[in-house]
């Protein structure tokens, strides 16, 4: 049984989000988790890009890393790389995970870092007053975009599974249990998991309302080790909450190990020694 | 003929004839036999086609440079005569392949004809030995012993069937092929010691260095020519225990290097220009973070994409100033492929020390070039590692500490008292978001006063005159080499000469520079670059007169340019 609660992972920091922003249902999905988990907060890091979502860390007693727009992937690849001990859980939005930083995303996918990402998506750039974000709909009129967008939308969920994410899931802001249990069930996995949490921005793009109507939940015979029949309902669209897709594969942290295994060990003597101009240092090629 | 204490050779011909690998197993075969070598190569930036030159300068006593005046000049076609013609000697001769090579007449006399590509196809049935006939004519003239390049040939070739045969064959056909020439440079013997010498190259210096600093993590991206530590590094971190990763760009190496230096590992990434300019958002986190890094930056020639596979110094202002805000750094430039290996460990060092980006500036010619150099001892080497929170009472930790050094304890995840929130916004001394003035003001000066010390206490590097009164030379990097052997040759003929090079950048050591210029008529600051950035740093920082020399075709500065500086003002 975990001795932990929720409220141990609060920080001394007050979110300075806008009321009614998901963010806080999320956080406090976040906390929830961490505390059924029973996570050693000096244990864990969550790292994060920036953007309102990405305070978050702040906001948590854990160890934490507020890094640059569009840069928690790698720099928790980093982390998780350098201490495979440690619980690494990279939190963002929409247009730090999918604008400036999705070069990172679908590589983080492919390698299956080990981590979770969590990304807080509004379809809106928020900290910046509300222009369009890659997941904005076609024509959604914002600052940035006065004739309506002119652009399609990313799908995230179809995006993470054509990747090669091996866990890829659905939240809710406002579905605070659900959620909690998704990040619960991603932390736990091996591997990359992935989850697209719909969090609305009720300052600049309120869907608060119209997504609680169309939300509906992963049919229970869907097979969620199917890859096509996961990606088919990516990109049906609609938003049904739950996992789409879960896969058992060697994670990065794994194949990496398995290196280590396999190197012959060697010390800074015996490299300088393969230099040795009178044995005939092998040039270019270590030994 | 007496014997002479240096020879310069030069091989030119088209990338994929094996100029580079002749060049390599002459220069491997000379270390062996005890010489000092250090080489120079110019390769087209594509893989196949164009032309490429090895030039390899060999002598029984150290060396600095790698030659201006080619005693032996090699051709394997047309277009490496027309091309390197002009670095011959007043006496140097050529070798040149008979089918492929016109020589104009008056270069006949000390030009001889070499079969190298019949001789190839006659031994082993194809071009492919063309390489080792040419390898054969140079130790002809230059009477080498060949042991060691048999050896070497049988060791590279001994899974192939016949292959070592073939070359071995027509390495002693090429040998025979210049008789007449034969003993024309006869060299002094070197001394035989006991003495462990390296023949390495400065990336693999870098390399090696780190692992000797602990280096334990390496993100990195392909680039010319900064590879080679990447490459290098993915086979021999898993042998210590570390880990080396190919990332999808330049920033993602910065940032996954940041990640595993928070998590405690000592981290490292190298690049060159293209990949620093990418790198310049993270350099800025690392310093407002206080995170230790390492960012190598093997200089090619820019801007943009530039000249890929030639050398230049024309980094140094991105290296300094690279990133928005005032973003704290310390900038290192190593002065031999020796230096290389002592730089990264002294890099490693500071980053841990003062919890800061450190930049190490190489360039092409120092990263890529090979040289004999003395083994540096291990064993010897101080290793600095971070101030961590460590035995501190958790409800008393602030990571961002003011402290008298200015320099606070640093959390390491799994460590129970030490958490927070690393972070780029500005921040107090626990790390939480402020933007007051106390805070910017008071978080400034944190981060930049802790680099002080460093102005007046890095090790420098210096030759010849502490005070010189005629010429006064200060650098960096790679062009203290070729200054340091100029000095020499000036001080014998009765100059009093100097060399000052700052190998810590940043913070510049603005007083020792006043210092050393003070009795100097002239203060010379040679560099490869177009503006002068060291110039104008040196004028920034010191206010001193001096004469920037910034020459910029691509190619390295010779001791006898650095010669003819001194010596055309003496003629005016």
């Amino acid at each position: 049984m975990s001795t932990r609660k929720p409220n141990d992972f609060k920080s001394e920091l007050k979110p300075i989000w806008c009321p009614g922003c998901g963010d806080f249902g999320v956080l406090a999905s976040l906390y929830r988790s961490m505390a059924d988990l029973d996570l050693d907060p000096s244990q864990t890091v969550i790292v994060s890009g920036i953007g309102c979502s990405s305070r978050l860390p702040h906001f948590a007693s854990t160890y934490g890393v507020h890094t640059l727009h569009g840069r928690p992937l790698p720099v928790a690849m980093g982390v998780k790389l350098a201490n495979p001990e440690l619980t690494v859980i990279a939190v963002g939005g929409d247009g730090d995970g999918f604008a400036i930083g999705a070069g990172h995303f679908p590589h983080a996918a492919r390698r299956n870092v080990d981590i979770t990402y969590l990304v807080m998506d509004n379809e809106i750039y928020g900290l910046t007053k509300g222009q369009a974000s890659p997941t904005s709909l076609y024509e959604q009129k914002a600052p940035s975009t006065p004739f309506g967008n002119p652009e399609d939308p990313l799908n995230p969920l179809a995006l993470a599974i054509s990747a090669g994410a091996s866990f890829v899931a659905r939240g809710a802001s406002f579905n605070t249990k659900a959620l909690t249990e998704l990040i619960t069930q991603a932390i736990e996995h091996k591997g990359f998991s992935y989850i697209d949490a719909m969090s609305p921005c009720t300052t600049f793009n309120n869907t608060q309302e119209s997504w609680k109507e169309s939300v509906t939940e992963v049919a229970p015979d869907h097979d969620v080790t199917d890859r096509v029949q996961a990606f088919d309902l990516a990109l049906k669209g609609g938003f049904a909450l739950g996992i789409l897709y879960r896969q058992e594969r060697l994670s990065q942290t794994e194949r990496y190990r398995a290196i280590l295994e396999k190197a012959k060990a060697s010390d800074v003597d015996t490299m300088l020694d393969s230099f040795n101009a009178r044995k005939g240092a092998a040039i270019g090629k270590p030994a | 003929m007496s014997a002479r204490h240096s020879v310069v050779i030069r091989l030119a011909g088209e990338s994929g004839e094996g100029v580079i690998s002749s060049g390599d197993i002459l220069t491997q075969a000379a270390a062996r036999g005890g010489y000092y070598t250090q080489t120079f190569r110019t390769f087209p930036a594509e893989i196949k086609g164009g032309p490429c030159m090895y030039q390899f300068r060999l002598s029984d006593e150290p060396i600095w440079s790698h030659g201006q005046d080619v005693d032996l000049l090699v051709c394997f076609n047309q277009e490496a005569w027309d091309l390197n013609w002009d670095s011959l000697g007043p006496d140097g001769v050529i070798l040149y392949d008979i089918t492929e090579v016109t020589i104009p007449d008056e270069y006949l006399p000390r030009a001889r004809p070499v079969r190298m590509e019949e001789l190839a196809k006659e031994i082993g049935g194809s071009l492919r030995a063309k390489n080792m006939v040419a390898v054969g004519a140079v130790t002809g003239v230059i009477e080498f012993d060949t042991t060691p390049i048999e050896e070497l040939v049988l060791r590279r070739y001994a899974h192939k069937e016949g292959v070592a045969d073939a070359n071995i064959a027509a390495l002693h056909a090429g040998a025979d092929e210049a008789a007449d020439l034969k003993g024309r440079y006869p060299l002094v013997a070197p001394v035989e010691t006991e003495e462990d010498r390296m023949l390495i190259s400065g990336n693999q210096a870098i390399a090696v260095g780190a692992v000797a600093a602990g280096v334990k993590y390496f993100g990195g991206y392909p680039i010319t020519p900064a590879s080679d530590i990447l490459e290098w590094l993915s086979v021999r971190l898993p042998q210590v225990g570390g880990l080396t990763i190919q990332c999808e760009d330049e920033i993602a190496s910065l940032a996954s290097v940041v990640g595993a230096s928070y998590a405690g590992a000592k981290a490292m990434t190298a690049t060159s220009g293209p990949g620093l300019s990418l790198m310049a958002e993270l350099i800025g986190y690392a310093g407002t973070a206080e995170i230790p890094v390492v960012i190598v930056d093997a200089q090619r020639g820019g801007p943009s994409t530039g000249l890929p596979t030639k050398t230049e110094q024309s980094d140094l202002n991105q290296a300094l100033y690279g990133s928005h805000g005032d973003a704290p750094r310390i900038v290192i430039a190593p002065v031999s492929v020796e230096d290389c290996f002592f730089a990264t460990v002294d890099a490693f060092n500071y980053a841990e020390q003062y919890q800061v980006p450190v930049i190490l500036l190489t360039d092409q010619g120092l990263a890529t070039r090979l040289e004999v150099i003395h083994r540096p001892d291990a064993s010897k080497l101080e290793i600095v590692n971070r101030k961590t929170s460590a035995g501190i009472a958790r409800e008393d930790y602030k990571r961002y500490e003011y402290t008298p050094d200015h320099v606070s304890p640093m959390g390491i995840p799994g460590e129970p008292t030490g958490m927070y929130v690393a972070t780029g916004i500005e921040h107090d001394e626990y790390g939480h978001p402020g933007y007051t003035p106390e805070i910017h003001l008071g978080m400034g000066h944190k981060r930049w006063d802790k680099l002080i010390p460093l102005k007046t206490g890095a090790r420098q590097a210096a030759h010849g005159e502490a005070h010189p009164t005629d010429v006064a030379f200060i650098g960096f990097g790679s062009t203290f080499g070729p200054v340091r052997e100029a000095i020499d040759r000036l001080t014998e003929q009765g100059l009093s000469v100097g060399s000052f090079y700052p190998r810590v950048l940043m913070p510049f050591p603005a007083e020792q520079v006043i210092d050393f210029v003070k009795d100097a008529k002239r203060v010379i600051v040679p560099e490869v670059n177009f503006t002068g950035q060291l110039a104008r740093l040196i004028k920034a920082e010191t206010g001193i007169e001096l004469e920037s020399v910034a020459k910029c075709d691509g190619l390295p500065f010779t001791a006898e340019a650095i010669m003819d500086l001194v010596t055309q003002e003496v003629a005016a």
